[in-house]
């Protein structure tokens, strides 16, 4: 008797809580805390001020859009608890999505709740198998990248390579694409190194690259501890080229590395500062935030823009319908054409090559 | 590299990690020794001395410039700041539970090491802070084996520190009260010791040297997060129990053993730096199975 009545309380609060929806909302999955904090601020800052941009106008449908942070802090665990809150809070849609590792266990979460998720700087293949279908991808993929490596890395003639990773989803992911390229190339992997998260002292991995002594060493993983190894295998007396992922081309880097990350090539999507349509949004994201945006932050903004046109050529917030307008997604996003191939992910690569230059990023090609 | 390049230059990486390791392995084992309590706030105490060390580098930085008379200054400032730091945590955190069963206070250590994690996590925002040390670039080459004035300095003065530690415990008055605690605190009470003043001596001292190996740290390493305590304080614990948990000397010996170990299980063919941790651990186990005490660890009754 209680159980009914409970429910009947519970099918009648929801019945008025429907119509009553004043706001749309929309979930920001990022890292706003750990090791990757720098990027996930940017994310969300990013993802922010877009929706103000499309309240401005009008909002969505005729419904102003608010957002709800869920914080991964880059760590598979604390994502499915974010995703769960994403899902519990009714958002029509979420945008974001940093660490591969982190995302991949929340594709599951925000599959069985039908909710439509842009995934603006994830790019691990290991996304594309676990998609169920709802997820769609506007950064180049981890293939993409590798593509361009090994591009790069021919350009300067090396012939060996040393490919440290830190064990993740992303950047073992990554690692192990450049090896089995580079090695089909006719080129040697002479050591291929893990290093744990969370470790200060790599001076055991330099050794070993200094004792296999290869052309380049390629780091895979993120920033903050790449820039540790940068400095250990600078200090160590390694001259070859050092070249970094996509997740170390934070400016974050040289100050953990600091004058050890001079010529240090970093493959990169596109970061604000290089793109021709971005000069707008860099002013209006420095004038929100107090600094200029970050290198995940051009893919969010445009994510989120992604998503709202979407929701708005669907008609509705029936998630089939956006799913559905996501797929025929014809967008100019500041950081390029968005159109997706059938498996959701971005139909170009979007990869630059950059390089440290006097404390920062410029563009080395 | 010839493999005996490659052996020096682990053994020259096995010592500066060591020597980390020997400095808050230290603290763990004269806590244990005084009050029994495996603290396990201990690696985030280093953490802090990071912070605190950062924290005055960046004001004493532009007076004395940021190579090592600064990291040394910083290193002081943090010493003592966090050794009264270790003290207020004694007092607050576990001088009521000292009566209470193990478990009670080994549980709030843990919560305090979470207070310190999670505070630190808060103020940060959860960001890498460069520690802004420029410590240069200069070594001593001896063929390809490569030693850098950094690492030597490091090691200098982690052994300095030890050193002086050794010299306060068999020489001075506090350290031989420290000794005849760990055999038996209630007998010291009756015989006048004030022991409540020694175990936070104690604390003051252990912390102390966890605040050096993180400023050291930070400075060599180039930064600090809130973090960076969890894994060096489980590895520190390791070294102590290789050592003899309750030993100083076994403290110092276990933190360079396990050091070693790290940095030539990395050599190791077919293994290789992915299995690195699991090979250091396999051999705490061991040493648990084949010999309890530690290397240097006697009985229950002679410890410390």
């Amino acid at each position: 008797m209680k159980l009914t009545t409970l429910l009947a309380t519970t099918a009648i609060a929801m019945a008025l809580a429907g119509p009553a929806y004043a706001e749309m909302k929309i979930g920001i999955l990022a890292p706003t805390t750990g090791s990757e904090a720098t990027y996930g601020q940017d994310m969300a800052n990013a993802v922010n001020l877009a929706i103000s941009e499309i309240n401005a106008a009008g909002g969505v449908l005729g419904e102003q859009l608010s957002s709800v942070i869920g914080d991964d802090g880059c760590d598979p665990q604390q994502a499915v608890n974010a995703a769960s809150k994403l899902a519990s809070s009714d958002v029509v849609g979420v945008v974001g999505g940093y660490c591969s590792g982190a995302t991949v266990p929340t594709l599951k979460i925000f599959g069985d709740a039908s909710i439509p998720f842009v995934i603006t700087g994830a790019n691990s293949t290991k996304l594309i198998p676990a998609n169920p279908g709802n997820a769609f991808m506007i950064n180049s993929t981890g293939n993409d990248q590798v593509a361009k490596a090994i591009e790069y890395f021919n350009s300067v003639g090396a012939k060996s390579l040393a490919i440290v990773n830190q064990g993740d989803a992303y950047s073992q992911d990554l690692a192990d694409l450049t090896k089995k390229d580079w090695e089909a190339a006719g080129n040697t992997v002479p050591a291929f190194e893990v290093a744990n998260k969370g470790e200060q002292d790599y001076s055991a991995i330099v050794t070993a690259i200094r004792s296999a002594n290869p052309d380049a060493v390629f780091w895979t993983a993120y920033y903050a501890d790449g820039g540790l190894l940068i400095r250990q295998l600078r200090q160590a007396g390694y001259q070859g080229t050092i070249a970094v992922g996509d997740g170390s081309n934070s400016p974050e880097l040289f100050g953990i590395a600091g004058s050890a990350a001079e010529g240090v090539i970093g493959f990169s999507n596109p970061i604000a500062e290089f793109l021709p349509g971005a000069k707008d949004f860099i002013a209006d994201y420095t004038a929100a935030n107090g600094s200029p945006p970050g290198p995940y932050a051009p893919l969010a903004y445009d994510g989120m823009h992604l998503l709202a046109t979407a929701i708005e050529a669907a008609g509705s917030t029936d998630p089939a319908a956006i799913n559905a307008a996501l797929m025929d997604a014809d967008y100019p996003g500041i950081a390029g054409q968005i159109t997706f191939t059938p498996e959701n992910t971005l139909a170009r690569s979007n990869f630059v090559v950059l390089k440290g230059n006097g404390g920062k990023w410029g563009l080395a090609q | 590299m010839s493999v005996f390049d490659i052996f020096l230059q682990q053994l020259v990486n096995g010592l500066v990690l060591g020597s980390f390791y020997a400095l808050v392995a230290l603290g763990y084992t004269m806590i244990y020794g005084v009050v029994k309590l495996l603290n396990f706030a201990h690696g985030d105490v280093y953490m802090v001395g990071g912070f605190v060390g950062f924290l005055v580098l960046s004001v004493v930085a532009p007076m004395v410039g940021p190579g090592w008379t600064g990291v040394a200054v910083s290193m002081v400032v943090a010493m003592i700041a966090v050794g009264f730091l270790g003290v207020v945590i004694q007092r607050v955190a576990y001088q009521p539970m000292l009566n209470a069963p193990r478990l009670s206070i080994l549980i709030t250590a843990l919560a305090v090491s979470l207070v310190l994690q999670n505070g630190v996590l808060t103020l940060t925002h959860g960001q890498y802070q460069p520690m802004g040390a420029d410590l240069g670039f200069g070594g001593v080459n001896l063929g390809l084996l490569f030693i850098s004035y950094n690492q030597m300095i490091l090691v200098g003065t982690a052994a300095a520190l030890m050193i002086a530690l050794e010299l306060f415990v068999s020489r001075t008055q506090y350290g031989r009260a420290m000794r005849a605690i760990s055999i038996d605190k209630d007998m010291c009470r009756l015989m006048g010791i004030n022991v409540t003043a020694v175990i936070a001596v104690t604390f003051f001292i252990g912390s102390a040297l966890a605040a050096a190996a993180g400023t050291m740290a930070g400075a060599y390493y180039g930064s600090v997060w809130y973090f960076m305590g969890f894994l060096i304080g489980i590895k520190a614990f390791t070294a102590a129990v290789i050592g003899g948990i309750g030993s100083i000397p076994g403290a110092m010996l276990g933190g360079l053993i396990l050091g070693l170990l790290e940095s030539f299980g990395t050599q190791i063919p077919g293994i290789g730096s992915e299995w690195k941790d699991v090979f250091s651990f396999a051999v705490l186990i061991l040493v648990l199975v084949l010999k309890p005490t530690g290397l240097l660890g006697k009985s229950e009754q002679e410890r410390m």
